[in-house]
């Protein structure tokens, strides 16, 4: 057994030095993970007067989109009501949702985040992942502000938005809780926070993902109530 | 849970080579699989064939069926004629999809081979789901069944290949130019197709796949082809 240990320390020492990705000892957070209504108590965000004068516009917007299949992006496809396929590999992890919307990528490889004019702006922003002992922390940027921007709590993604997640099993497994922190000073006030908990399920339904048809008249029915606000 | 002395090795030797295992002792086998990383950025790799279509069918002509030959021909004549944008208004009984297409576009495709799944998606909203949990393909005549142009997809390691199993396509598509998915090279993809791929890591940066479509009411023999893929190191996904 000393030996193996020794082929494993001599391995892990060298990949260390070089900043490679560790994953061996690491949590695997593949799997279906279904949100359930105990995530649904999210605190109110403290948002900037800006911000509550354009919250009307935005929801229109965001019932716009909605009503023409556009992708979703974030967060939605972390609220989304069917399970979040999430597949976690050595150097990224993927994660689909069955609202219309992109894959979303996390980068565990150690990268960094593009330089700003080298990054296209989209719904689920550029996300690279590095652990802090068993919890992954994400950091996310790149957003733009087409889909659903709509934040849990109030406020809205935009540009200039950044949100840290920190994702960490529990239960044995069968729990996978994520803090979300989200700061952007045209939108907060300060950093707004609260934590969705996912539970693992054994299968997901078919079809994965919504054959999704635009109808205008969707956006009049969400706006005519506060469905999105 | 203990690992065999060979899963721990195995595993330090991943760790340096970048590559996933899989402890097989936990699903009752004997021996540690060592699972290529195909997890990255992939561009497919056009020898130069000039436009889209000349690309599509840049593959060993199959032997199809003389109704398909006739077909093609009328498909041809359609776009020669200017018959080229797709008018067909998009209804929810559309299928999603078109996996030939998919595997052959330039936009990239972007592979997250995990434990129990393997997906693949390029640009936006598109995506296929390869089961590796060892799921059987379900019932594709069934009722509940819901047609995907990316077929459903269940996969196994063959040593360092991956080999996918897709069955379960429409049989016909929403568009208007020709109301069926095309096959590289002039076949078809529809209800009764069976595709084979085999995925292979030809070294860290050269990803090679091999299709192999199959069906009676199209060919009269399997139609296959290979693509090279090339690593897009740290690309930024469209």
């Amino acid at each position: 057994m000393r030996l193996v240990l020794s082929i494993v320390v001599l391995c892990v020492v060298p990949l260390a030095a070089h900043g490679v990705a560790q994953t061996a000892a690491r949590p695997d957070f593949s799997g279906y993970w279904e949100l359930r209504p105990d995530s649904f108590n999210v605190p109110r965000a403290a948002l900037t007067p800006q911000s509550l004068k354009n919250a009307d516009a935005q929801a229109t917007n965001d019932a716009e989109a909605l009503s023409r299949c556009a992708l979703i992006g974030m967060p939605g496809l972390m609220d989304d009501r069917a399970p979040l396929d999430i597949r976690h590999a050595a150097s990224v992890i993927g994660m689909v949702a069955k609202s219309p919307s992109s894959t979303r990528y996390i980068y565990v490889d150690g990268r960094r985040h593009p330089p700003a004019d080298e990054l296209e702006p989209t719904t689920n922003g550029h996300s690279i992942g590095r652990w802090e002992g068993e919890t992954l922390v994400v950091d996310t940027v790149g957003f733009n502000n087409r889909g659903i921007t709509r934040i849990p709590g109030g406020g809205y993604r935009t540009p200039t938005s950044h949100l840290v997640e920190r994702y960490r099993l529990l239960d044995g497994g069968q729990r996978l809780t994520v803090q979300f922190t989200w700061e952007d000073s045209a939108v907060f006030e300060r950093p707004h926070s609260y934590e969705f908990q996912y539970y693992k399920v054994r299968d997901i339904s078919e079809p994965r993902v919504i054959n999704c048809v635009p109808n205008p008249e969707r956006t009049r029915f969400l706006t005519s109530g506060s469905v999105v606000r | 849970m203990r690992h065999s002395l060979a899963f721990v090795i195995a595993a330090a030797i991943a760790m340096l080579t970048g590559t996933t295992v899989v402890d097989a002792q936990t699903r009752g086998a004997s021996i540690p699989q060592v699972i290529p990383d195909m997890s990255g950025l992939w561009l497919v790799q056009d020898p130069g064939s000039g436009n889209w279509s000349a690309w599509f069918n840049n593959v060993p002509k199959p032997a199809v069926r003389p109704e398909i030959i006739k077909d093609n021909a009328e498909i041809e004549a359609r776009e020669a004629a200017g018959n080229v944008v797709n008018t067909m208004p998009r209804r929810a009984d559309c299928p999603v999809g078109n996996l030939p297409m998919m595997m052959a576009s330039s936009p990239p495709l972007n592979i997250v081979a995990a434990q129990g799944e393997v997906l693949i998606a390029a640009e936006a909203g598109r995506g296929r789901f390869i089961y590796t949990d060892g799921r059987p393909h379900p019932d594709t005549k069934a009722p509940f069944y819901v047609p995907s142009g990316f077929g459903h997809s269940t996969g196994r390691w063959e040593g360092d290949t991956l080999v996918v199993d897709t069955l379960g396509f429409p049989a016909r598509v929403c568009d208007s130019r020709r109301p069926v998915m095309l096959v590289p090279g002039g076949g078809r993809a529809k209800d009764s197709t069976h595709l084979v791929e085999r995925f292979r890591l030809v070294d860290r940066d050269t990803l090679s796949v091999t299709f192999t479509w199959d069906d009676t009411t199209v060919f009269l023999k399997p139609h296959s082809y290979s693509y090279t893929y090339k690593r897009v190191p740290e690309g930024i996904p469209i």
